[in-house]
């Protein structure tokens, strides 16, 4: 079992109209379950609480999805909640997932990586929140999965996966673990109609690649990501949107320091009078424009134990953005809409966490990387991965 | 495969290269005399601006003409909401005149607005929730007076297009509702106190518009394509029982308006449907016109398309007499189809590649208006007494001077 929360305190400048916003919020409030049935079968759940802290969304400007745009969006309650049968076939590995969870494409849940506020390519690089069934099997140092699932996105924080959805959507992902704590995968997914829950909506086509490196015992950890999503209406390609990410964190002393560099293009979707939500679904496939961001953000974070299973661990974050639009002329021009086309973002708060938490996110059975220091039986970290 | 991203931009510019190319290629192919020479249509004339009423705060949506007024609705939020409906005086017969505003409270976006036949009422359709329509008495044109808001369960999320015609002496409001989608019929004929008569799910994933005469209802379905129903024009059908003619999907889907032609002559053979593919606001568009023949409302075909290669088409306006149908073409400005005769035969190098009547290569475009000025979005046109009158989301409303036939 574990639980998080984070305080944080939210500047950013400008926000709209050339406005600056000051919010605070209690995010990623989060209940982890781990449990072990039997041998080779295991239970793993998460529920987040944000629909009751961050209804109106957490400034994070740039990010889009769900409803929401320059604000993220609360997670689903139940976030995740998915059982594994995972068995050893002589020298190889193999596992059955099911339940909700993610999709095997692209990268971990920014919630288990170094920074509070999340990449804007959240939409792009995961999969997260659908009704899953994910084989997967290891043999050396390759993992392939495969996996079907809804491809419906949530609507609110209470929504549950379509029923009449199931299965419409699949993705693959393979792996490659060439030396213990490095790890270089690729992966594909066809999603049928995310953004309109009934069906009919455009379809994605999603790329990703990218490279890790983590040693938790020396406390560093890097990545390096390339995703992209094509959306295709009536069997031809419409839009593409492209990302690229990196992001790294080193141990001095005391203090954890982190560093991501992000380059992604969003779609600029129509605006409801709450200028931070956009109509959920549309009514055509056309958008108000797209918009190219750079991001630079760099934190500083100050791990403290405080019981033995508990920690405080204050950070700051300092992200500044420069946003631009890619087509011209343009419906949406950032510059008139914030104010400027340059914002800063500075956020200061503390996360507190209770027992044990997830470690990976995005990952299940025998799709999980042995981990560096870890002996080969070993293949739950003391930060168990699922 | 179109990739929009590679119509973005430039598209003015764009065109103009494609003209320059395909006039040198014209001159090229006159040059070498062959004798399998295809005859080019006539260059498009254009239509002479008379005049522009700029909304630069709100996007412009929809337009609705009714005399000297015209009422142009708001969409999604610019430095504003798009929660107007602007009035406008046309009596000067140049740019019409901004006169007044009318602010309509918990409304994101008018997509719609559309007077009653006999010009007592204008309604006006409101995303998103509480999905409604705003039903307004015109007894003094340029003060619209509100009678009542109708709003109901089945109106959420929101009321995307909302159109009024007359059935058998009553008066209905029809309403494309947004996903999930569904098609409401209110009896108007008290606007005091609205009546609905139907409500059923519809479309795939929209139902985005309808096209009602005679007691017939043609629906905009998307990739559902155009279903016909009687709702008393044929029969036993009536606004609370639609009873399901027939059903064609045109090629490429996305079925999102219909004009039912009537020909002065009395031919009601063909119904006109716009596509709307994907675009960007300001930058570019796609999606087709399709031409259906609903000679037999069991069995339409589509016959024949029209395609702008760097935009998409809109809302239609008819000059039913003179058989012109003029289109909102977004980024490619107002274009006018001649619509008059058989659209359904051609020759086979007129033809698309699945065997269809290409109207531009038929020569049936006509002219063009607002094309490659300055940045154009145009969503609606309407035709009144020998103009057209355009909305454009970035540069409010066009008064253009109709198009008249040589000689």
């Amino acid at each position: 079992m574990g639980a998080q929360a984070i305080g944080i305190i939210t500047r950013q400048s400008p926000a709209l109209d050339g406005r600056p916003f000051t919010e605070g919020y209690v995010t990623q409030p989060t209940l982890m379950a781990h449990a072990r049935l039997r041998a080779g079968v295991t239970l793993q759940a998460m529920f987040s609480l944000e629909g009751l802290t961050l209804g109106r969304g957490e400034l994070n400007p740039g990010i889009v999805g769900e409803g929401y745009i320059d604000r993220r969006h609360p997670h689903t309650y139940l976030h995740e909640l998915t059982g594994t049968v995972q068995q050893r076939m002589g020298r190889a590995q193999a596992s059955l997932t099911v339940g909700k969870g993610f999709a095997p494409f692209g990268t971990d849940d920014p919630m288990v990586r170094p920074f509070v506020t999340y990449p804007i390519n959240h939409h792009l690089a995961q999969i997260l929140e659908r009704i899953v069934a994910v084989g997967a099997v290891r043999a050396g140092p390759l993992v392939l999965e495969v996996g079907a699932f809804n491809g419906d996105e949530p609507e609110s924080s209470g929504d549950a996966p379509n029923r009449r959805r199931l299965w419409d959507s699949w993705s693959a992902r393979a792996t490659l673990l060439p030396v213990a704590g490095a790890e270089i995968q690729a992966s594909f997914a066809g999603v049928r109609s995310p953004e309109i829950a009934a069906g009919g909506g455009t379809d994605d086509r999603k790329w990703s690649v990218s490279a890790r490196l983590a040693d938790p015992a020396a406390r560093r950890y890097a990545l390096a990501e390339w995703a992209r999503t094509t959306e295709i209406a009536g069997g031809t390609s419409s839009f593409s949107f492209s990302s690229y990410l990196v992001e790294s964190e080193a141990a001095l002393g005391s203090l954890l320091l982190s560093g991501r560099l992000e380059v992604t293009e969003r779609p600029d979707e129509e605006r409801l009078s709450d200028r931070f939500r956009t109509p959920l679904g549309g009514h055509d496939f056309s958008i108000l424009g797209r918009s190219r961001w750079t991001i630079g953000t760099a934190r500083i974070a100050v791990p403290l134990g405080l019981r033995s299973r508990s920690s405080l661990s204050p950070f700051v974050e300092l992200a500044f953005h420069r946003v631009s639009e890619t087509l011209r002329p343009s419906g949406f021009v950032p510059a008139e809409f914030y104010g400027s086309n340059r914002i800063w973002m500075l956020s200061l708060g503390a996360k507190l966490t209770f027992g044990q938490l997830h470690g990976r996110m995005g990952r299940y059975g025998a799709a999980i990387p042995r981990q560096r220091g870890m002996t080969s039986h070993q293949t739950v970290p003391p930060h168990h991965a699922h | 495969m179109i990739v929009m991203d590679s119509l973005a931009s430039g598209a003015s510019l764009r065109a103009s290269l494609i003209r320059v190319v395909a006039c040198l290629a014209l001159l090229v192919t006159a040059a070498c005399g062959s004798d399998n020479t295809v005859e080019p249509p006539p260059p498009p004339a254009f239509l002479q601006v008379l005049g522009n009423g700029p909304v630069l705060e709100r996007y412009t949506a929809e337009v609705w003409v009714r005399g000297n007024i015209a009422y142009t609705t708001t969409w999604g939020f610019r430095s504003a909401p798009g929660n107007a409906v602007k009035i406008w005086d046309l009596s000067g017969g140049g740019s019409p005149v901004l006169v007044d505003s009318l602010i309509v409270p918990n409304a994101g976006t008018l997509g719609d607005v559309q007077a009653s036949d006999d010009g007592t009422l204008l309604v006006v359709a409101t995303e998103p929730q509480p999905g409604s329509i705003m039903i307004y008495d015109l007894a003094n044109p340029v003060k619209p007076q509100l009678i009542t808001r109708y709003t109901s369960p089945n109106t959420n999320p929101g009321v995307h297009t909302a159109e009024v015609q007359r059935v058998n002496g009553r008066l209905y409001a029809f309403l494309s509702i947004d996903p999930p989608a569904r098609l409401v019929i209110v009896d108007i004929t008290d606007p005091r106190s609205p009546v609905e008569v139907f409500s059923a799910p519809m479309g795939q994933p929209f139902v985005h518009d309808v096209f009602v005469r005679d007691g017939i209802l043609f629906t905009a379905l998307w990739d559902g394509g155009v279903s016909i129903y009687d709702i008393g024009g044929a029969g036993a059908g009536s606004p609370a029982a639609p009873r399901l003619l027939g059903n064609v999907k045109p090629s490429g889907g996305q079925v999102h308006n219909i004009w039912w032609y009537h020909a002065p002559d009395g031919e009601k053979r063909y119904a006109f449907v716009g596509e709307e593919g994907p675009g960007a606001v300001a930058s570019s568009s796609s999606g087709d016109i399709h031409v259906i023949d609903v000679s037999n409302f069991a069995a339409p075909r589509e016959v024949a398309r029209f395609r702008v290669p760097t935009a998409g088409t809109h809302n239609f306006s008819v000059d039913e007499a003179r058989g012109i149908l003029y289109a909102a073409f977004y980024n490619g400005g107002v274009r006018a189809l001649d619509i008059t005769g058989d659209l359904s035969t051609c020759t086979a190098a007129q033809k698309t590649v699945l065997g269809l009547c290409d109207l531009g290569l038929m020569g049936r475009e006509i002219a063009q208006g607002l094309y490659a000025q300055q940045p154009v979005y145009v969503w609606g046109v309407h035709f009144v007494a020998g103009k057209v009158y355009a909305s454009d989301m970035l540069n409010g409303l066009w008064a253009l001077r109709e198009y008249l036939r040589p000689g």
